[in-house]
């Protein structure tokens, strides 16, 4: 036993924090003290992975069971490290949050606050295993874990988050459904051509011994196809790709605060990672005779499902972002929004070149640490008001400014515009698609850019500008338990948008992990033929640019006034408190009055379509059962078989 | 494909530009903004204000004695307005300056020159009059419109040259004459671009977001001394930028400051001349118009890009 | 030794009969009573070690397989008892399951129905020749019907005597069945008639086969055959519905898998088993979901899902491989354990860990690494592509289909649960009964998580027993070594 603690390299050691982690909130009954050691246990989880960044490499964990026939490992790359990186640093700041004074509201209220903790470790415990996974036996067992922690960390708000954890749960079981399907699949035609190939029979199911049989043409073309086209379905579920994408935002928007803001952050991007996974590990897509760029079709009408990919992707970016712009409720918008920059993560890596991949991975970190901070923000917002409909509240910037910045740098990194983080991400895509001449998909990504800034302003402008609600004046800002976290990550997005160095490093180490293009980033961004992006350049000039108005402003013009928005009159009236002189509600009147009759719900509708069909199916199915002459039914189905 | 050129250059000639080019464009831009109140004043039968009236209208509104501010945001937005401006003009290369072009192309400016809106849209927020509010609500929705044929023709500009370095794109242009100017080799483009540019100014008949007899000036409803004196300022910077962006991208630049001038001056006139003929049109009519036309000019301009 | 075997049939029947008496002597006094209550689940113990002892002759290591012929006489006259590892199996699982659910009511004829149900289903595992099977059937048959009329509802015996008719009209068939093979071969014994069948001689007819599946497959659930479900498991206790489900559909499962190995070994029989295997599939997880989304009784869509599993269970079995009997035992097995499980939790309203407890049997039966049932799915998927064709595939997406149908409305049970006050509250509610009901599901539970950390060695196990069982040949030689030569002389 003394042996084996000798040998554990830093993956074990993590794999068994984590472990430790979940153990301790479990069953820690002292909840006050609870919250602060799991969050100190987060913070020893985020040292290690940072050791193994830096160390470089590749790590191997020591756990080989054999099970079934099958050798199961771990395994950990640059690619698995970087989001387990992001894993644990989101899961770090949701428990930073609620470790004081939301917790012991939360306690307060009755609910329990370690089975909060609890999931929240289960959650990271199962992503690790899933991060680590190198072989597809181990890849689905974890990715159902997973999934099943994340169901149940959702079903933890009850009532409307009860039901929306279960339509994701029905989504998420059918993809998995799917995905072993093909699991097995592969490993019933795999161990009888492992004997042809001499490959170890046992480790049939690792990632590489999968990619091997699929270059030698084990599986025919049109198989390949159909597992590839499974496997994407499957892992695009979670992913919340279009059509597919119906279950996120009620189930993210309704799961509790800080929950919620590590679900948003992380969760679905694990569907990124499987893909990443399934389409340069297993099927080695970058080659130019693989599958992916194959294509298929008629001699005038042929399409690659490298361009379906890249389409999925785009619709995936514009539809929820539209829809987001209709929602009144802040989490729902935010919640639409993350499917939508999903969509940017998958379009870039599809394009395959050293931009555009760069600049796929790079967002999972970007919209990680803003969407994070946004989630935290309207969290704090509701508990200081009690309501996040946008048409309930107003001007809480006086009341609330350090929440105030931390949703404005939020939505700025979210909009994708400089200084913050969200812009270099989204250039390196723009890049990518300008370089190999995608009009139309460019187009698609821009108009989903706008499309945000038009939705987060939105935001931003009914919850904290305008004019202050009468039942708002006693509102003070969070307590420091609170806005430490949401701080650190709006220095996070700055600090990232002004060095993208930084992250780019890790994006780099993950994307050779693939087999993807890497190219040469510097500390400001990238250097490259057709274009460069500096940050810190670009960065220090606008904030120059801010300084240099801010003198104009102050020291040229007269000193200002302070004036209390109600001094005012309208209309021929002085103005009162209580009633209300701001427009907030049906924002976009003109636009929407143009678009509104493009919604036509279609993806409900789809879905509707297939739970009529089951309900029609088991309905009649239910008559055969209800008839009281089963006998005479008995009798005619011997009489057909005989027949 | 060429490498940038700053290894050429100093930290101190780069610091001088980048402080010459804002205020370079500072007085231009006033000068812009004198012509197009001077074509305006003739369209309508008028002679128009004296020369030095812009200037004047700016040391006016900045030394006013009451100035007056609803909270801390107000005063970011119009700083962010100015600001955003000032670091967009050092990405707009002219005449013997390049300023920092080089380290982020044409993809940055257009994301920089989106930060002045977002911070005008966040001091009028902070201001709480639902005229502004609405006001800002239109103008952010006929960006939508109008960035969507602006997307398009950057594309297929950068996509011609193939690259997003607009030194490359000016230096391109300015190698075979009037034949290589991208006006002549897209011609269709240039088109599109003219009603973007429309859009972008804000001009007639796309200016509902002011809107003055309906919702009071929108925006600028609540703004006055040196906030009106700020957003003054950030007109001035708009109309240079635009205009010097749509000759670089389409005229080949200027080799000189006088041809620079000469041709930015004679597209910013064309919206002016176009402004005082039309109506006013309806947010959800602007959308709609920009959608189609310039949206399917560009897509066929892309389409003969070679 | 193995003479001891028959013990296993008459010891439970002689305490049946003894209870009435027995009852009358003892009855009146309270130490009588006792005695009385305890005496069926004695018979069972007692079996259990003769079970024991048979197994292994007393050497602590199994020797198996045995055949017993009774009274001496030689095949293919007389009846032939015939115990290997896999009927040995499911002799374990109806005894264990029997001390498990032994009900505790005060009356006596149930004790002595139950002992009658044990004797017949332990016949029913061990018998060696098809007329030995269909007494025993008819007897394991009565046996519930008079379990199913004692229940302590309205409709009970209205739906006994629905369940009798159908079961009756089974047992019509399979006597048809058995005659054709009779007709055609002069013999009864099951390894005589694979011997018939293996030399090339005789190929009984689908016919055959059929009339058996459906006239046995009452009792196992199968398709067209299995209207009685719904009302049976809607009106006797969680208990009965336990043993029903769990134990006594598997033996008919058994029965029909023997027969179909032995005599029957050609590709339209296992065909003729996957078609209505799929049906019973799709049926019952198809009705189970309208149940509950309608809001019916939790026991209605047990009984539901117990076809569904069934139809599953058929499937695994339709293929002959190894890997077929490997999964179709294992899943078999998997059911009995969880179905039990969640029979005994239906019934109460259940707090925080009972119902933390049917999560986990939900999520076994829905295939959830690492939990068993992911094991065995994975099996599943593994021999239904091996064995290629265009119904296995289509067997394969509507087996997917089913399980996520599966998982909607076990988690519609699980949030109704969820709204219930009961839930809240750590603490026991409802009466004696359903309360020891609640702890014996812990006993499954325990049983299922801990099946998790042998999953290996049980592989191994349940590997081995499927060989033994594949191995027409060695079933042969047992049998017949001491019985006439059945090519020569066997009048026809």
């Amino acid at each position: 036993m003394s042996e084996f603690l000798f040998e554990l390299n830093m993956l074990d050691s993590l794999l068994l924090l984590s472990a430790v982690t979940v153990a301790i909130a479990i069953l820690c009954r002292v909840e006050y003290i609870s919250g602060g050691v799991v969050t100190l246990l987060y913070l020893a989880q985020l040292v290690v992975v940072g050791m193994m960044i830096s160390a470089g490499g590749v790590f191997s964990s020591h756990l080989t069971p054999q099970l079934f026939g099958y050798e199961l490992g771990w395994l950990l790359d640059g690619l698995g490290l970087y989001f387990t990186l992001i894993t644990v640093g989101s899961a770090l700041l949701a428990t930073l949050y609620m470790a004081g004074e939301w917790g012991r509201r939360y306690r307060e209220q009755g609910k329990s606050f370690r089975a909060l903790q609890s999931l929240l470790a289960l959650n990271v415990f199962t992503m690790q295993l899933l991060l680590a996974s190198s072989d597809l036996l181990s890849l689905f067992i974890s990715w159902e874990l997973a999934s099943w922690a994340a169901f149940a960390l959702m079903a933890l708000s009850g009532g409307k988050g009860l039901k929306a954890a279960l339509h994701y749960m029905i989504y998420a079981f059918s993809g998995a459904m799917l995905v072993f399907a093909v699991v097995a699949w592969i490993a019933t035609t795999a161990v009888t051509a492992a004997y042809q190939l001499d490959i170890n029979g046992a480790g049939i199911l690792q990632f590489s011994s999968v990619a091997e049989l699929m270059q030698q043409g084990i599986f025919t073309i049109p198989e390949q196809l159909l597992m590839l086209t499974l496997l994407l379905i499957g892992f695009g579920i979670k992913m919340g790709l279009l059509p597919f994408h119906l279950w996120q935002a009620p189930a993210y928007a309704l799961s509790i605060g800080p929950a919620g803001a590590f679900l948003g952050a992380i969760s679905s991007r694990l569907g990124l990672f499987a893909i990443i996974v399934v389409l340069f590990k297993i099927f080695g897509s970058i080659t130019d005779g693989s599958i992916l760029q194959s294509s298929f079709g008629f001699e005038f009408a042929s399409v690659t499902p490298k361009t379906l990919l890249a389409w999925i992707a785009v619709a995936t970016i514009i539809f929820p972002t539209f829809v987001a712009m209709r929602q009144n409720d802040a989490r729902h918008l935010l919640a639409w929004h993350g499917i939508g920059q999903g969509g940017y993560m998958l379009l870039g890596l599809v394009m395959m070149d050293s931009l555009g991949s760069a600049g796929g991975l790079l967002h999972v970190f970007n919209h990680a640490t803003y969407q994070a901070a946004l989630f935290l923000a309207v969290t704090s917002v509701i508990y200081r008001t009690g309501t996040a409909d946008l048409n309930r509240l107003g001007g809480l910037v006086v009341r609330m400014p350090l929440s105030f910045m931390t949703l404005l740098i939020g939505i700025i990194g979210l909009a994708g515009l400089p200084p913050m983080n969200g812009f270099v991400s989204k250039w390196l895509v723009y890049r990518s698609l300008l370089d190999q001449g995608e009009l139309l998909l460019f187009v698609g990504a821009v108009i989903g850019t706008l499309g945000t800034i038009l939705s987060v302003y939105k935001l931003i402008h009914n919850m904290f500008l305008g004019s202050l609600r009468k039942e708002h004046e006693e509102v003070r800002e969070v307590s420091w338990s609170m806005l430490t976290p949401m701080l650190i990550l709006s220095a996070l997005i700055l600090l990232t948008g002004l060095f993208p160095g930084i992250p780019l490093q890790w994006v780099a180490q993950g994307l050779s992990a693939v087999g993807l293009p890497v190219a040469e980033f510097n500390l400001g961004g990238v250097m490259a033929d057709g274009g460069s992006l500096d940050m810190v350049i670009v960065s220090m000039v606008l904030f120059s640019g801010f300084g240099v108005a801010a003198l104009i402003f102050y020291f040229v013009g007269g000193k200002s006034k302070r004036v209390n928005p109600l001094d005012n009159y309208a209309g021929g009236h002085f103005l009162y408190a209580s009633n209300r002189y701001h427009y907030s509600n049906n924002f976009y009147a003109g636009l929407m009055h143009l678009i509104k009759p493009w919604y036509k719900n279609t993806f409900q509708r789809l879905e509707r379509v297939v739970v009529t069909l089951l309900e029609l199916t088991a309905e009649s199915l239910s008559r055969l059962y209800m008839r009281p002459h089963s006998n005479q039914l008995a009798l005619i189905i011997v009489v057909l078989l005989l027949w | 494909m060429d490498t940038q050129i700053f290894t050429e250059i100093s930290l101190s000639e780069i610091l001088v530009e980048l402080l010459l080019m804002p205020v370079i464009a500072f007085l231009v831009g006033l000068v812009m903004v004198l012509w197009m109140r001077k074509i305006g004043a003739r369209v309508q039968r008028r002679i128009g204000p004296p020369l030095f009236q812009p200037l004047y209208d700016v040391v006016k509104l900045f030394g006013k004695k009451t100035q007056v501010s609803h909270g801390v945001v107000h005063d970011i937005g119009i700083v962010m307005a100015m600001g955003g401006y000032i670091a967009a003009e050092t990405l707009l290369p002219v005449p013997g300056m390049n300023g920092i072009a080089v380290y982020g192309g044409i993809i940055t400016l257009t994301y920089l020159m989106m930060i002045p809106s977002l911070g005008l849209a966040l001091g009028v927020g902070q201001c709480a009059n639902p005229n502004g509010s609405i006001g800002i609500s239109r103008a952010l929705t006929a960006m939508l419109a109008y960035d969507i044929p602006f997307v398009i023709i950057v594309f297929g500009v950068a996509f011609h040259h193939e690259t997003t370095n607009l030194v490359e794109i000016i230096t391109q242009q300015q190698q075979a004459g009037i034949a290589s100017w991208g006006a002549v080799q897209n011609p269709l483009l240039a088109l599109a671009g003219l009603a973007t540019l429309q859009g972008m100014l804000g001009k007639q008949p796309f200016e509902i977001y002011i809107a003055p007899a309906e919702i009071a000036t929108g925006p600028m409803v609540e703004m006055s001394g040196k906030y009106l004196g700020g957003l003054f300022v950030m007109q001035a910077f708009q109309l240079y930028t635009a205009a010097v962006l749509y000759v670089s991208l389409f005229l080949g630049g200027g080799e000189s400051w006088f041809e620079l001038l000469a041709k930015s001056f004679v597209v910013v006139s064309i919206p002016m001349m176009i402004a005082f003929v039309f109506p006013r049109y309806r947010t959800e009519d602007l959308v709609r118009l920009f959608w189609k036309w310039p949206v399917m000019i560009g897509l066929l301009g892309v389409a003969f890009v070679g | 030794m193995s003479n001891y075997l028959v013990l296993l049939v008459i010891l439970p029947l002689l305490g049946a009969f003894l209870m009435q008496p027995l009852s009358q002597l003892l009855g009146s006094k309270q130490a009588g009573r006792k005695i009385l209550q305890n005496f069926g689940r004695a018979v069972i113990a007692v079996t259990l070690t003769i079970t024991y002892i048979v197994a292994t002759e007393g050497e602590g290591v199994l020797q198996l397989p045995l055949s017993l012929l009774m009274g001496g006489f030689v095949v293919p006259v007389g009846i032939n008892l015939y115990l290997d590892q896999f009927s040995l199996l499911w002799l374990v699982a109806i005894q264990v399951s029997l001390l498990i659910l032994w009900p505790a009511s005060r009356d006596i004829r149930q004790h002595l129905l139950l002992l009658v149900v044990a004797a017949s289903s332990m016949g029913m595992a061990l018998s060696g020749d098809l007329f030995n099977i269909y007494v025993f059937y008819e007897l394991l048959a009565v046996a519930t019907f008079g379990l199913v009329a004692q229940a302590p509802h309205p409709a009970a015996a209205v739906v006994s005597f629905r369940y009798l008719l159908l079961s009756a009209f089974g047992s019509v068939l399979a006597l048809a069945g058995i005659a054709i093979i009779y007709s055609q071969s002069g013999s009864l014994n099951l390894a005589h008639l694979s011997a018939f069948v293996v030399n090339g001689e005789t190929q009984f007819p689908l016919a055959a086969f059929l009339l058996l599946l459906v006239g046995f497959g009452v009792k196992a659930e199968l398709f067209g055959v299995n209207g009685w479900v719904p009302e049976v498991y809607g009106v006797v206790s969680s208990r009965m519905s336990a043993l029903l489900a769990g134990v006594i559909s598997k033996i008919a499962v058994v029965v029909i898998v023997r027969i179909m190995l032995l005599l029957f070994p050609y590709p339209e029989a296992s065909q003729a088993l996957l078609v209505l295997g799929i049906l019973g599939m799709v049926g019952g997880e198809w009705v189970a979901w309208h149940t509950a989304q309608r809001g019916g009784k939790l026991s209605t869509t047990l009984a539901y899902s117990s076809i569904g599993q069934l139809g599953m269970i058929f499937v695994a079995f339709s293929f002959s491989l190894t890997l077929g009997l490997f999964v179709g035992v294992a899943l078999a097995l998997h059911h009995l354990i969880v179905k039990s499980g969640l029979f005994m939790l239906s019934s109460a309203q259940l707090n925080r860990w009972q119902l933390g407890l049917f999560v986990l049997f939900g999520l076994s039966l829905i295939g959830v690494p690492p939990l068993p049932g992911f094991w065995i799915k994975l099996a599943m998927l593994q021999d239904l592509w091996a064995t290629g064709g265009g119904l296995e595939q289509l067997a394969i997406a509507l087996f997917l289909l089913a399980t996520v149908v599966e998982a909607s409305y076990l988690s519609k049970i699980i949030s109704t649960q969820m709204v219930s006050p009961q839930f809240k509250s750590a603490k026991l509610g409802g009466n004696s009964e359903e309360r020891r009901n609640l702890n014996l599901a812990w006993l499954y539970g325990i049983l299922l998580f801990g099946a998790i950390f042998f999953i290996n060695p049980l592989a191994e196990t349940l590997h081995g027993i499927a060989v033994q069982t594949e191995d027409g040949e060695l079933l042969r030689s047992v049998v017949l070594e001491n019985s006439i030569d059945p090519l020569a002389g066997g009048e026809q």
